[in-house]
This record gives structure tokens, C-alpha cells and sequence, in this order.
């Protein structure tokens, strides 16, 4: 899948879990500038993304996740395969 | 040998200059000895855990590294963590399952005389085998390689500003700047010797002013009223805060001097306006241990069930807080506290967002001090079980807080509560403008006449008013 593809995808999904219209993703943007971005509504955005995209992130994806572009690169990974 | 005895004023400064005299590519070696020395003149006996958990984890982990078989990998990291763990649950929890079993035996009317050991718990052991278990967890999820180095690894856990009561390091953190131990420039000493002097300040003259009113109700529920009761349970959680607070600064200072950075451990956790926020701010270490080793893995193996996986999660992960601490019922039912407090957050997360949206109170002073307040009342409340000797006493607390209040509040002695208050109202005040004024310094002010006055009096103050011969640090019977 391409990465605007997955962008938009995942703007829609971002919106949607922190109940933000305005939010704007970047590739850089990461838990410290989205207010109520933690370890609680983290797992909720991955059970969102996975559903959207059909993929199963392992744990491991999880720990190279550090900032948007992270995200989008391994998504990408995983609707290629 | 702790931070607050003489001795450890005597061996800091003669390490700093054996250690700045000592070849650069040999420091290293400098702070294992020195490491070693601090830990054995704890009690020599207790080198030898830190010893055993440092050659497991050398050994499990290079055998992580050396194999490409997925499930052997996954089988020396569970091996090692279990290893470690043991000498843990001994010496915490044998005598509370031994007490256990004997209470079921009697009460099925079998005397079995069980082993009764008497056990010397050695200091710091809750703290290097979460280390340890973490660094584990990191080389089989590939974020580090194993260090090949045994001496390096050896220094990584009894590193001796931390082995007592943390901050709880990550090897990602610290192994690398044990290969870099570069000179240093002045400034950064002073930065250091500014950390630990506020850290003295913490524990002297605030955490163990305050225990000396605290200990003497809180260790006497029974004397007590319920106004004198509920004016220690709100005294107890800045004493902690001091207490511990004050330690990881002076092991951060202590760190900054030998030129090695340790993450911070406290950030404000008063100025808190939810538990959630709270629980970034206090005990940092062990909470960023506990989501990324303990939370993360279950949160995401409950995923499919959405927000009720992250509430058991939590529960879980805060139980387990709870029993690290110890394995008294007390502890539970504070883990069970946190995990509560959080998973009513967590439920209703989006509902308390669109109600501060709509009448536009996220900058509003009254509603930011009410949620700070509440926060604080939330802690304190779960803290009376933190506290307790046992459920009886945390009950009787209770029951007198709301039966007994608005009768007279017990002093003592007058000038143990004004100077404890006194040094109270600084720490706040101290974490009051660091929050909202972070531009108005004293100790870092540009002026250097400011700097100098204001270390002076802090100086002056920690001599004065600090209590040098109150003991140990609460978290060492952790």
C-alpha cells in the first residue's frame, strides 16, 4: 500500500481515537505532541489500525514504533507481504 | 555505607579524585571496585546475590544473542528471568507463604513445624532484579545487543548510586556512556553537587523531619483520633515523596559528577491533575519499568477486547506494583487502589475530555487546582493501605477518619511540626515555580551572586534543620 494511502487512513483513525478534527500527522510526530497519546490509548489506536488495514502487528513492532513515520513504514511492510 | 552516613562523605569525594586521576579506558574499572566496595560495606553477604544475578544474566543472555532458534532464545530469556527472580521471592515472601502454610495446617489442626528462617533482606535486590530482568527482555527483543564485556554488565547492576533504591536504568541508557566516560567539565560537577545538595534537603531536612511526627501516630493508630489520624495521611505521601525523591536525586547527582546521565525519577507529582498524569510524575523508573515489560505485553496479548484488556492490564500490572513492594495484604489492596483509580480514567477517558471541552476548562486555574487536589486525596487515600502495619490498622484509619473527625489534632512536639511544615512549604513551593515559573531560578539563576547566596542558605538550612540521625531510607525495605 502506498505511504499517502496509509496516511490518510491513519489521520482518519488518529481523529477518531483522540476525538481531535484538527489533528494533522506527520512523520515526526510522536506520543509527547498529542495530549492523551499514552500507554492506555495506545493499544486502542493498534486495535484500530489493525482492523483498518487487516494486518497483526507482533510485539516486537510495537517497540520500533517511535513516531508516526515508524508506524506508517512498518504498515507498509505488512500490506506489501 | 549509605548517602547520609559520614562514611559515604568520606569515600564520594576520594573516589572522585581516584577516578578523574584514573586512565580514561580504565574508569570503568574504577567504578566496579568502588561499586563493589560501596555494596559489601552494606553487608559483604549481600555482594554475593548481586554477583549471582550478574553471571546469570551474562551467560543467558550472550546465549540469547549466540542462537537463532526463535523458540531457545525465548527459553534462556524465561530461564533467566526465573533464576533471578528466586533469591527475590526468598527473601521477600518465604516468610509470608511459610506463616501461610503454618496457618493452614493449624487450622486443619496439623502442628508441622515449618523451617522458620531468619532472614536479613539485602538492601537493593527489588532493585537490580528488575534491572536485570529488563536488560533480559531488551536482548531477546533485539533493542540491544548482549554486552560481551562481563566486568561492564557487573557494573551495570551494582552501579553504586543506584543499587539501593534505583532509578530503575535501562541498559540502552547506560551501558553505552560506560564506554564513553570522557572528562568532564566543571560545570556539570556543579550541576551534580546542586542535585544531591537539594536531595539532602529532601531527606534531611523535610522527609525526616516529617517522619518523626508521622511515625509516632501512624506506628499508634490506636491512640489516635480521627483529625490526627487524617493530618498524618496527608503528611505521609510528601514524606514519601521527599524521602525517595530526595534519594534518586543525590544518586543522579552522585551519577552527574562521575559524567554518567540517569533519568529523572520524580517530575512534580503534586502538581498532578489525574492519577494517570500522576503515575508519569512518581516513581518514574518503576512505572516506565512495569508498562514496558509488564503492561505493554499484556495490554496488547488482551487487545481484542478493547478498553476491558486495557482495564484487566492494568489491574494486573498495578497488583503486581503492589506485591513488589511486599507481599503483605496492604500492598495488594494499594496496587488494587492504583489500578482502580486508573481504569475509572481509563473508562471515562472521552467523557471527562468533551465535559472540559464544552465549558472550556483545560486552562482554567480553579478546575486545574481541583483536579490537582483530588488527585492528591486519591494518593493519599491509597497510601493509608501503603502505610499501614496491616488491614486492621489501614481499616481503623479509615473508620476514624470519618467517625472521629473535627476532633483535636495531636502536636507533640511543636518545633518537630513548624520545621517539618517549614520545609514542606519550600519542597511545594520549590515544585510550584519549577511548574508554572520555570524561568525563575535560584540555584541556576544567571547572576552569580544569586546562585552563590542561594546554595549558601540551602547549606546553612540542611545543617540547621536537617535530622542526621533519623536512618535509613523508607525504600530500602523494598
Amino acid at each position: 500500500m502506498e505511504r499517502p494511502e496509509i496516511t490518510n487512513k491513519l489521520t482518519a483513525i488518529f481523529r477518531k481515537v483522540f476525538c481531535n478534527d484538527s489533528l494533522v500527522l506527520s512523520n515526526d510526530l510522536s506520543a509527547h505532541d498529542v495530549e492523551q497519546w499514552d500507554s492506555l490509548s495506545h493499544m486502542l489506536l493498534i486495535t484500530e489500525i489493525e482492523n483498518e488495514f487487516v494486518i497483526k502487528f507482533k510485539l516486537k513492532d510495537l517497540n520500533k514504533m517511535r513516531n508516526v513515520g515508524d508506524m506508517i513504514d512498518i504498515i507498509s511492510l505488512k500490506t506489501d507481504c | 555505607m549509605v548517602f547520609t552516613s559520614f562514611n559515604f562523605l568520606i569515600f564520594f569525594p576520594l573516589l572522585v579524585v581516584i577516578y578523574y586521576i584514573t586512565p580514561v579506558r580504565f574508569r570503568w574499572l574504577t567504578l566496579l571496585v568502588a561499586s563493589y566496595f560501596f555494596y559489601l560495606n552494606i553487608k559483604p553477604v549481600f555482594a554475593l546475590f548481586v554477583l549471582g544475578v550478574t553471571i546469570s544474566t551474562y551467560i543467558f543472555t550472550r546465549l540469547i544473542d549466540q542462537t537463532n532458534v526463535e523458540s531457545r532464545k525465548k527459553s534462556f530469556m524465561l530461564l533467566n528471568i526465573f533464576l533471578i527472580l528466586l533469591p527475590l521471592f526468598f527473601f521477600k515472601y518465604f516468610s509470608h507463604i511459610n506463616a501461610g502454610i503454618f496457618s493452614l495446617l493449624e487450622s486443619i489442626h496439623i502442628r508441622w513445624p515449618l523451617p522458620a528462617l531468619k532472614l536479613i533482606f539485602p538492601i537493593g535486590i527489588s532493585f537490580y532484579t528488575f534491572v536485570a530482568i529488563g536488560y533480559t527482555i531488551d536482548v531477546y527483543n533485539e533493542e540491544i545487543k548482549s554486552e560481551k564485556n562481563i566486568g561492564i554488565l557487573a557494573l551495570f547492576l551494582s552501579f553504586f548510586p543506584l543499587i539501593l533504591s534505583g532509578p530503575i536504568e535501562r541498559a540502552k541508557n547506560m551501558l553505552p556512556q560506560f564506554y564513553s566516560l570522557k572528562i568532564i567539565d566543571y560545570s556539570i560537577i556543579v550541576e551534580g553537587l546542586k542535585l544531591m545538595l537539594w536531595g539532602y534537603f529532601m531527606k534531611l531536612v523535610v522527609a525526616d523531619r516529617v517522619g518523626l511526627y508521622v511515625d509516632t501516630i501512624l506506628n499508634n493508630v490506636s491512640q489516635h483520633n480521627g483529625t490526627t489520624l487524617l493530618f498524618a495521611s496527608f503528611l505521609y505521601p510528601i514524606q514519601v515523596y521527599a524521602d525517595l525523591g530526595g534519594y534518586s536525586l543525590i544518586a543522579i547527582g552522585t551519577a552527574k559528577i562521575l559524567g554518567i546521565n540517569v533519568m529523572q525519577n520524580f517530575k512534580r507529582p503534586f502538581f498532578a491533575t489525574s492519577m494517570s498524569e500522576f503515575w508519569h510524575r512518581w516513581h518514574i523508573s518503576l512505572i516506565s519499568w512495569l508498562t514496558d515489560y509488564v503492561y505493554t505485553p499484556l495490554s496488547f496479548a488482551l487487545r481484542k477486547y478493547g478498553i476491558w484488556g486495557i482495564v484487566t492490564a492494568l489491574m494486573i500490572t498495578f497488583l503486581i506494583s503492589g506485591v513488589w513492594h511486599g507481599a503483605a495484604l496492604t500492598f495488594i489492596a494499594w496496587g488494587f487502589l492504583q489500578g482502580l483509580f486508573l481504569s475509572i480514567e481509563a473508562l471515562t477517558n472521552k467523557k471527562r475530555a468533551k465535559f472540559e471541552k464544552k465549558h472550556n476548562l483545560g486552562k482554567n486555574g480553579l478546575y486545574i487546582f481541583i483536579e490537582i487536589f483530588f488527585t492528591f486525596i486519591l494518593f493519599a487515600a491509597s497510601q493509608i493501605f501503603g502505610r499501614a502495619g496491616n488491614i486492621t490498622d489501614a481499616l481503623t484509619i479509615y473508620k476514624k477518619i470519618f467517625t472521629t473527625a473535627g476532633s483535636k489534632l495531636f502536636i507533640a512536639d511543636v518545633g518537630i511540626l513548624v520545621f517539618a511544615l517549614l520545609g514542606i512549604f519550600i519542597l511545594l513551593l520549590n515544585d510550584f515555580m519549577c511548574e508554572y515559573f520555570p524561568h525563575v531560578k535560584l540555584l541556576r539563576n544567571k547572576n552569580k551572586y544569586i546562585r552563590f547566596f542561594s546554595l549558601l542558605l540551602l547549606l546553612m538550612y540542611i545543617i540547621s534543620f536537617g535530622v542526621f540521625d533519623s536512618g535509613q531510607f523508607i525504600y530500602f525495605k523494598y
